[in-house]
């Protein structure tokens, strides 16, 4: 089966995102998986672990989870809990959570009573970056070593655990270097491949990540035909998408995904570990300062518009350098960080002429027929 | 040359058909389940009334709800889009469309005949026609006559705006109480129209506002919007009619911007038929 190479081996792994690892499972490996964006993978590479990124499913209704979660908790941790209490990560050696958002927070807990994986860590993540929450940080950090050293069944290395940096800063360098590929009208990829990539790297070992990565990018940088042009360049900003259903809707509609500032997208990789003496000391600071999410609270610097500046330039050279004429907003349903920080981004575009479309989703691919309309309407405005 | 709109909206389709200067022709009628076997059946009708044939119209967009399922039309547009240029080209001032449908309501700001914003509301009934329906089928009133009864209450009774299933509970406790009938329907108007203002006070309501759709139909949610907005709104001779008419405008200005050979290509390949999905034997009969 594994003799698809590029975007075809990427739709393959997208299907079943967790058949490689229950693959490497029955081969004798040990497979950690993980919430949200912040626990470093590096860490888990080092102990011989294959870290996975745990997702949700937009196909399958939440009908377990809802007895442990309250309704007025993000669709997409409902989700998670629900299938993960339906088996689909029984499998897994060891779970880490953290206290990326209260709903992961939540399921974190929830997790290690009901669902008993042999080795269950909790990350406490700070909720600033000051330096004290750094170097609180790096302590818990210290602690998920600690504990996955107890059942990995290797002794922690500083040397595999630079080894492992290295590992992943490549990975983030292919990363940024396929999403250049979309700076060009028509971009190169499409938001569903996009997707698709991002999901299998998240899912498969480093090392086979990089050689997919490879592959895309060789693939398609002499395609003749991509996705095409569309009525508009769009950004994606917000919690995440994981289902191709979301993004296939949005092309449909007429708009080119170019480029995102999402979880499952540029936010996991677009800035480098530092390489530091002591590798904790990088791992913290990347993790918990240089990963922009509105989940971390960064000090109110001057006027609102310094402050909105100092927040979120990053968006406004992505918008540049890929050339985006509009904004989608990809809120999910009760996501608190992402839906208290729309006033914020929203003026912050406006101000620089960029035209913003919000919508709050609800995590089902059976609720997304209604929101063609307004895809379309936006398409038809901007484009 | 002629221009046809197809507007299939949720509880009604209409069409609107135009020459270069004015409108000729318009139907409005019930949608119902069965709109994908009569798109054509509509565009046909409207255009008998002014001797028309289909071969003689030159471009033909769909919008509504049911636009995918109209195969003749050259063009699919947001309804958002149809009904901000439909009303623009009757009230060239607007700056807020407010439109209130069969099962959603939008709120449109307009910026020199572009749009500017949009807002809709999700997934849920209220604050749509659906809710005025609803209501009127409770109290036993016909859907055109409770906003004329409303207008007679002069102590509107207190109805929550958050859901139509829990208004309709408060309309039974009420009348339980003894309130009168006028003074219950003012409470629900009033309601919908607090509603429909926050949702669209979210993207700021300028003047001039015009009301379309159902919606602008009932007296008694404009009175109500009004005295919320402070201001009189606008509403269109037929308020139903905006989104097709837009399509229509919008029909002549692709038209307009194709060589007359691509056109005449276009109109030859267009053929007059309802949407299949199924085989007909194995829909329309499911006993055989």
């Amino acid at each position: 089966m594994n003799e698809l190479k590029g975007l075809a081996r990427a739709a393959q792994i997208y299907l079943d995102p967790q058949q490689r690892a229950r693959e490497l499972k029955a081969e004798g490996k040990k497979i950690a998986g993980y919430l949200c964006c912040y626990p470093p993978v590096e860490i888990m590479t080092a102990l011989g672990y294959v870290p996975i990124r745990i997702l949700g499913d937009m196909n399958e209704p939440i009908t377990e989870a809802d007895a442990y979660l309250p309704t007025v908790m993000c669709a997409f941790y409902r989700s998670i809990l629900d299938v993960a209490m339906k088996g689909r990560y029984d499998f897994l050696d060891a779970f880490i959570g953290a206290h990326a958002c209260d709903g992961a927070e939540r399921v974190s807990y929830i997790w290690r009573s009901y669902l008993k994986s042999p080795c269950s860590f909790y990350l406490d993540v700070p909720h600033s970056n000051h330096a004290a929450a750094i170097d609180f940080f790096k302590v818990q950090l210290n602690y998920l070593k600690d504990e996955l050293e107890k059942t990995s069944g290797c002794n922690f290395s500083q040397e595999a655990l630079r080894e492992a940096v290295k590992l992943y800063n490549k990975q983030r360098s292919l990363v940024r270097s396929l999403y250049k590929l979309n700076r060009q009208d028509p971009p190169l990829v499409s938001g569903s491949e996009m997707l698709q990539v991002m999901v299998s790297i998240m899912c498969i070992p480093a090392e086979e990540g990089n050689s997919l990565l490879e592959e895309v990018i060789e693939e398609v940088s002499n395609r003749s035909a991509g996705p095409g042009q569309k009525k508009g360049r769009i950004l994606i900003w917000g919690s995440l998408i994981d289902n191709i259903a979301m993004t296939k809707l949005i092309e449909d509609c007429g708009l080119n995904i170019v480029i995102d500032d999402t979880a499952i997208g540029t936010r996991s990789f677009w800035v480098d570990v530092d390489e530091t003496s002591d590798p904790f000391e990088g791992l913290a600071v990347r993790y918990l300062d240089k990963i922009v999410c509105p989940r971390t609270f960064r000090d109110t610097k001057g006027t609102r518009s310094e402050d909105l500046d100092n927040r979120f330039k990053y968006l406004k050279i992505m918008a540049k350098e890929w050339n985006v004429n509009g904004v989608y907003f990809n809120i999910i349903r009760n996501c608190d960080i992402h839906g208290y920080e729309i006033p914020e981004v929203r003026d912050y575009f406006e101000d620089i002429g960029i035209p913003v479309l919000v919508i709050e989703q609800d995590y089902s691919t059976t609720a997304l027929e209604p929101l063609r309309t307004r895809f379309q309407a936006f398409a038809e405005n901007i484009g | 040359m002629f221009f046809a709109g197809i507007d299939i909206g949720s509880t009604i389709t209409k069409v609107v058909v135009r020459n270069e200067k004015e409108i000729i022709s318009t139907l409005i009628r019930p949608t119902g389940a069965e709109h994908r076997r009569m798109a054509h059946e509509a565009v046909l009708e409207t255009l008998q009334k002014v001797n028309l044939g289909f071969e003689e119209v030159d471009y033909i967009i769909a919008t509504g709800y049911g636009r995918i399922n109209v195969p003749f039309a050259d063009a699919q547009i947001s309804e958002i889009t149809c009904h901000m240029r439909g009303v623009n080209w009757i009230f060239p001032g607007v700056k807020t469309i407010i439109d209130v449908g069969g099962q959603d309501c939008k709120g449109i700001k307009v910026e020199n005949g572009k749009m500017k914003n949009f807002i809709m509301n999700d997934k849920c009934a209220a604050g749509t026609g659906r809710f005025l329906e609803i209501i009127a089928d409770t109290l036993g009133l016909a859907l055109e006559d409770i906003g004329e009864i409303s207008l007679r209450s002069k102590k509107p009774a207190e109805i929550s705006k958050t859901c139509t299933i829990f208004a309709e509970q408060e309309i039974l406790l009420r009348l339980s109480e003894g309130c009168a009938i006028e003074d219950i329907l003012a409470g629900l108007h009033k309601a919908l129209a607090n509603r429909i203002y926050t949702m669209v006070g979210k993207i700021k309501i300028e003047k001039e506002v015009v009301l379309t759709g159902g919606g602008a139909k009932n007296q008694g949610l404009r009175k109500w919007l009004e005295e919320k907005i402070g201001y009189p709104v606008l509403v269109a001779e037929e308020p139903l009619l905006t989104g097709a008419l837009g399509a229509a405008v919008l029909a002549q200005e692709k038209a307009g911007k194709m060589s007359d050979q691509d056109l005449a290509e276009m109109k030859k390949n267009r053929k007059l038929e309802a949407v299949t999905f199924f085989k007909e034997d194995s829909t329309s009969n499911p006993g055989a």
